[in-house]
């Protein structure tokens, strides 16, 4: 067999270096440049989310936007995203609200540590702010959005759990035409969503929990500041001893952040028991579709994701005015 | 314990290190913060392939758009070992400045320069390498097969050419006494293997070097490093340039944890493209370059002891598989400390030692805290508990039956490298580590039921301070220092030892202060290079302190041997009559005859007498090779609680005690233990850092957001950490301090391995003991098959 490193040398006559060869095939990607951008891009930095529309329908498929930019920056040292132009949405302040009048609405560019020190969200939405302490490494919270955390659209995002749970619905606009989808329906595959050409999320809006709601979040790393191996966040309504709603979401065991609608019907109209709770887990276990990578197996996922369903469930049931389970 | 005349001033004080302020306000400089005028930038191309010739490398392209090009074609075809600690004899040379084949995946192939690093990345992409694809090597059972694809036929040894056969890269077999005598003498005997991994050293800063030509045709030479003097020797060599043509300069460092012991790969590189384009040129890896670059050795020991029904050890058998990568960087130096640390823990009236180290197609492994010895820790600490409870015996008592301490043999760096145990804080450590942990209180092991359980554990060990010996061994071990009295009394220390981050040269200072008697923030530390500082050998082994320190004290004495033969002349006394004291109201030494204590005259005036009467300067240089290597014991205690449903494991409290001889710094020497507990839970229970067996690549890519390494969020908080330090003197040291830094980190993941065992009944046998691994062997015990865990 023979090799060839790297074997394209398109565009290295002019200004700065452009495509090379199919990195997977050379295995540049270990060993690209992180200490400078490589490819050159165009930084636009519009005032108004308009602007931000028009330029994102002018350069269409050529232009990537950026919110915190702690996903995108990675990704462009790394060359897996190459782009002409960049939007930053920084300086549109709009942005960056996190108002909680009445439901909880989240704009795009507001930070994990906005959302996380924010004490109505700390009190009513504490599967959201958990999943934003989550984060773990201060320079992350400050600079990067849940906003940015969702259209990133990994499988393992922890805010995403956390508002499917909270049964988010993200609202997207593309200057001409606006519309409001339930989160649940935002996640295509890794990396993917709903997005089309010339679209942007706006904000996100979580409905307000009634005061017998109670929500968890929890996870499991390799150490506190890493990418879930397994993230779960659960809601529960409770009516008296019984549940009344419930909604659980999962991070890591699938190719997109998802409801396991199949176990929240489980216990519904029922008194939680440690039996009901085992069952739900097991539900979650078989509707999961983990994998094997370097960060742990699909094994262990799957029973991590069992422990933890329960562990959200009785922790969210305890934060809905319920009591200890038994 | 410290002699009763010795008032120490300076020594044992808790004091702000002289470069603090400039390391946490970002004003000290590092290599990448180096700049200097018409600096080009380099990069260097890595192999994407594990094991692969290289066919052809056309650099037309890239020299077509300015840049100036670097290949094996350019450089001098001398084989080199990039750590020369080892004497000559003892050197496995077996590698390029640029490789002549790609023996693993980021292995150096040729490298550009340009007048930025946007340039320089251009051009690189610009190289055309065409590869023929070999075999990859990752597993190093496999590459002792016959017909296996041999990753060498031959290395140089000395000056000796050395074939390599079945990919073997050195073997070691040590005998002592008669075992089969032993084993059949013994009461209980337990046989287990253990398995360590290829953790990266995840030190803070990467590997960097700026190289400059000078107009007489030497070379100025910034680097990463650990050795001045061994990267000047080594660029000698290479480049068959003068020493005196070349100076190295000493640099802050952002920690290395044994990283740069070695002259690092990217150095000769630069130094090539300077002398090949005279220009000034910067070098800096990227984190994924330097995850490729080196990783701790790994281990796979077969461990069998014996003893008696009374607790005495009767013999013992290891055999160790080192899958040392792609280089033999120190493969020779590692199988002797594994047998050495081996034979300095437990006193073995009969122990053999057989060893293989194997090339694989990996990131060559070097030298990390420890070297060696938190792998035979590992194993030997843990069959020791397990032999324990087969005697029923309390673990603690049976070590302190068995181990080495004052009067016996340590073996500071292999067998050709023993001194006597001249100072032992053994019994104080284990019996004060119980009470602080609660010993007795400890549940039995694996009597706990339920979710959540605690365990309780203990593991003893030591590093060595320093590879001096009374007899010269495989091993270079020497400093010297150069000290001068300036014309006010303050003084300059000019010495050539690398500061880790431990604080080992505000340590020289106040070694220098004490001996003077001049307050310590009167002794300043000179920068340093090789063209002014004689040779240090490298900062290794736990020796900065003790050696470095041994040799800033000899030459401390001497200054000050000066200062009082001058100070006789001027106050009318006779020199043995004087001493220097610091004085607190002048700030100062002070010379006087306590009988006489009105005839005195401070170190300043002094000095400045000297000179003014052009009496001379007092200076003095030292040489000094310590003839001991005395051992700086360490007993972790540990308590966990595990989670035995998720399996994550939590470090409810630790109790590490130290006998570092006398304590130079207490503050610095606790935050040594605390940074050897975070760096050690890490190896026990977190990193890995596996590779791919088809490609060769590592699973993480060399990206640090799956290079995972504990942080502040999985060190136990500081009320419980619980440090402290035996009162202990070693004669030989200065001021009767040894070594400390590897030592804080070695028994670690034994005393979690240990600790687990008590929460679950389980025995983990390979690092990193995962939650992954937990869990399975929870459900495995469980089912009744505890057996398929334990071996």
């Amino acid at each position: 067999m023979i090799g060839q490193h790297p074997a394209d040398l398109g565009g290295h006559g002019g200004g700065g270096p452009t495509e090379h060869a199919n990195p997977t095939e050379t295995q540049m990607e270990d060993f690209t440049n992180t200490h400078i951008l490589v490819g050159e891009f165009e930084l636009i930095e519009p005032h108004t989310l308009a602007q931000a529309s028009e330029s994102l329908r002018t350069h269409a498929g050529e232009a990537v936007i950026m919110a915190g930019g702690t996903d995108l920056l990675v990704g462009m040292k790394m060359e897996h995203i190459r782009t002409k132009y960049v939007i930053s949405l920084g300086r549109i302040s709009a942005l960056k609200r996190v108002d909680t009048n009445s439901d909880l609405v989240i704009g795009a560019t507001a930070s994990i540590r906005d959302v996380a020190h924010n004490s109505v969200v700390r009190q009513q939405y504490c599967a959201l702010a958990e999943a934003c302490q989550s984060f773990s490494t201060m320079q992350i919270m400050v600079m990067g959005t849940v906003g940015g955390n969702l259209c990133n659209a990994s499988p393992a995002a922890d805010t995403a759990p956390a508002l499917l749970a909270l049964d988010a619905s993200v609202h997207l606009t593309s200057g001409v035409r606006e519309r409001e989808i339930a989160l649940s329906e935002f996640f295509t595959g890794p990396g993917g969503t709903v997005l089309s050409d010339g679209e942007v999320l706006e904000h996100i809006s979580v409905p307000a929990p009634s005061l017998s709601t109670g929500s968890a979040f929890l996870k499991m790393g390799r150490v506190a500041a890493d990418i879930s191996k397994v993230s779960v966040a659960v809601t529960v309504v409770r009516s008296e001893d019984r549940v009344r709603q419930c909604r659980i979401a999962l991070g890591a065991v699938a190719s997109t952040p998802r409801r396991i609608v199949a176990a929240e019907s489980e216990l519904l109209g029922e008194k939680p028991t440690i039996s009901g709770i085992s069952k739900v887990s097991q539900l979650v276990q078989q509707a999961i579709e983990p994998i094997t990578d370097v960060r742990s197996t699909a094994a262990y996922r799957r029973h991590l994701a069992g422990v933890l369903v329960g562990d959200a469930f009785r922790q969210a049931w305890l934060r809905a005015g319920g009591g200890e389970i038994t | 314990m410290v002699p009763e005349q010795q008032q120490l001033h300076s020594i044992g004080q808790a004091t702000w290190r002289r470069d603090g302020q400039a390391k946490v306000t970002g004003a000290e400089e590092y290599v990448s913060d180096i700049t200097l005028p018409r600096m080009w930038h380099a990069r260097v191309l890595r192999s994407p392939y594990a094991h692969a010739r290289i066919v052809h490398v056309d650099t037309s392209y890239a020299e077509a758009l300015g840049a100036v090009c670097l290949t094996h074609a350019d450089i001098p075809k001398i084989r080199y070992n990039e750590r020369i600690v080892s004497t000559p004899p003892h050197l496995y040379r077996d590698r390029y400045v640029l490789a002549d084949k790609a023996r693993h995946v980021g292995e150096a192939i040729a490298a550009v320069a340009a007048p930025t690093e946007a340039a320089a990345e251009q051009a690189l992409r610009a190289l055309r390498v065409e590869y023929e694809v070999l075999e990859t090597i990752t597993d190093p059972e496999v590459a002792m097969w016959d017909g296996t694809e041999p990753i060498y036929t031959n290395v140089q040894l000395g000056d000796q050419e050395l074939s390599i056969e079945h990919n073997i890269a050195v073997q070691r077999t040590i005998e002592l006494g008669d075992i089969e005598h032993g084993f059949a003498n013994s009461a209980v005997i337990l046989e287990r293997e253990f398995a360590t991994s290829r953790i990266y050293h995840a030190q803070m800063e990467t590997k960097g070097v700026v190289c400059r030509p000078e107009s007489d045709g030497g070379i100025t030479v910034w680097p990463t490093a650990q050795s001045i003097h061994n990267v000047r020797q080594l660029l000698g060599e290479i480049y068959s340039l003068p020493l005196h043509k070349i100076n190295v300069k000493r640099v802050p460092i952002g920690g290395t944890f044994g990283s740069s012991i070695q002259m690092n790969s990217v150095i000769p590189i630069c130094v090539g493209l300077t002398l090949k384009s005279g220009k000034t040129i910067k070098l800096v890896t990227t984190r994924e370059e330097d995850m490729y670059d080196h990783v701790r050795y790994p281990s796979r020991i077969r461990l069998k002891l014996g003893a008696t029904k009374d607790g005495l050890l009767t013999a013992g058998h290891m055999h160790a598989l080192s899958d040392i990568g792609a280089h033999n960087t120190q493969a020779f130096a590692f199988l002797s400390v594994l047998s050495g640390w081996w034979a300095s823990l437990y006193k073995l009236p009969a122990m053999k030692f057989e060893g293989k180290a194997v090339y694989t197609n990996k990131t060559p492994s070097c030298a990390m805290q420890g070297f060696g010895n938190p792998q035979a820790t590992f194993a030997v600490e843990s069959l020791m508990d397990d032999l324990a409870d087969a005697l029923g015996i309390d673990p603690v008592e049976f070590r302190l039956r068995n181990y080495v301490g004052l009067g016996g043999t340590f073996w500071g760096q292999g067998p050709s490298v023993q001194s006597i145990v001249l100072s032992d804080g053994v019994p104080e450590l284990l019996e004060k580590g119980m009470e602080k942990i609660g010993w007795p209180g400890r549940p039995v092991s694996g009597s706990q039921t339920g979710r959540y359980r605690r365990g309780i554990g203990m593991a003893r060990g030591f590093h060595t301070s320093g590879a001096g010996a009374p007899k010269p061994g495989e091993v270079i071990d020497y400093s010297g220092a150069f000290i001068k009295v300036n014309e006010d009394g303050t003084v300059d220390v000019v010495h050539a030892l690398m500061d880790h981050g431990g604080g080992t040269l505000d340590a020289i200072a106040k070694i220098v202060a004490e001996e003077l008697g001049i307050p310590s923030d009167r002794i300043g530390i000179s920068p340093a290079d090789t063209l002014t500082t004689v040779y240090d050998v490298v900062t290794h082994a736990t020796r900065g302190v003790y050696a470095g320190g041994g040799a800033a004290h000899k030459a401390a004495r001497k200054v000050k041997a000066i200062l009082l033969d001058y100070a006789s002349r001027v106050l009318g006394i006779e020199t043995n009559a004087l001493v220097i004291e610091p004085d607190e109201t002048l700030g100062q030494g002070v010379i006087y005859c306590p009988s006489f204590p009105e005839r005195r005259i401070t170190v300043g005036a002094l000095a400045k007498l000297c000179q003014t009467n052009s009496w001379g300067s007092i200076a003095a240089v030292e040489s000094l090779r310590q003839v001991n290597c005395p051992p700086a014991y360490v007993a972790y205690f540990v308590e966990v609680e595990v989670d035995t449903e998720t399996g994550s494991v939590r470090t409810v409290r630790a109790v590490i005690g130290s006998d570092c001889g006398t304590v130079v710094n207490p503050d610095l020497a606790v935050g040594q233990l605390e940074g050897g507990l975070s760096k050690g839970l890490g190896y026990a229970l977190v990193e890995d850092n596996s590779w791919e067996q088809e490609s060769g690549r590592l699973l993480s890519k060399g990206f640090w957001v799956d290079g995972k390494t504990p942080a502040m969020s999985e060190s136990p908080l500081l009320e419980d950490i619980d440090t402290f330090f035996a009162d202990s003197y070693e004669p030989s040291g200065p001021f009767g301090a040894k070594g400390i830094g590897e030592a804080a980190t070695n028994p670690c993941a034994a005393a979690y391995g240990n600790a687990l065992y008590n929460a679950l009944g389980i025995r983990f046998t390979e690092l990193p003991i995962t939650p992954e691994r937990i869990v399975a062997s929870m459900v495995a015990a469980e089912s009744g098959a505890t057996k398929a865990v334990l071996v």
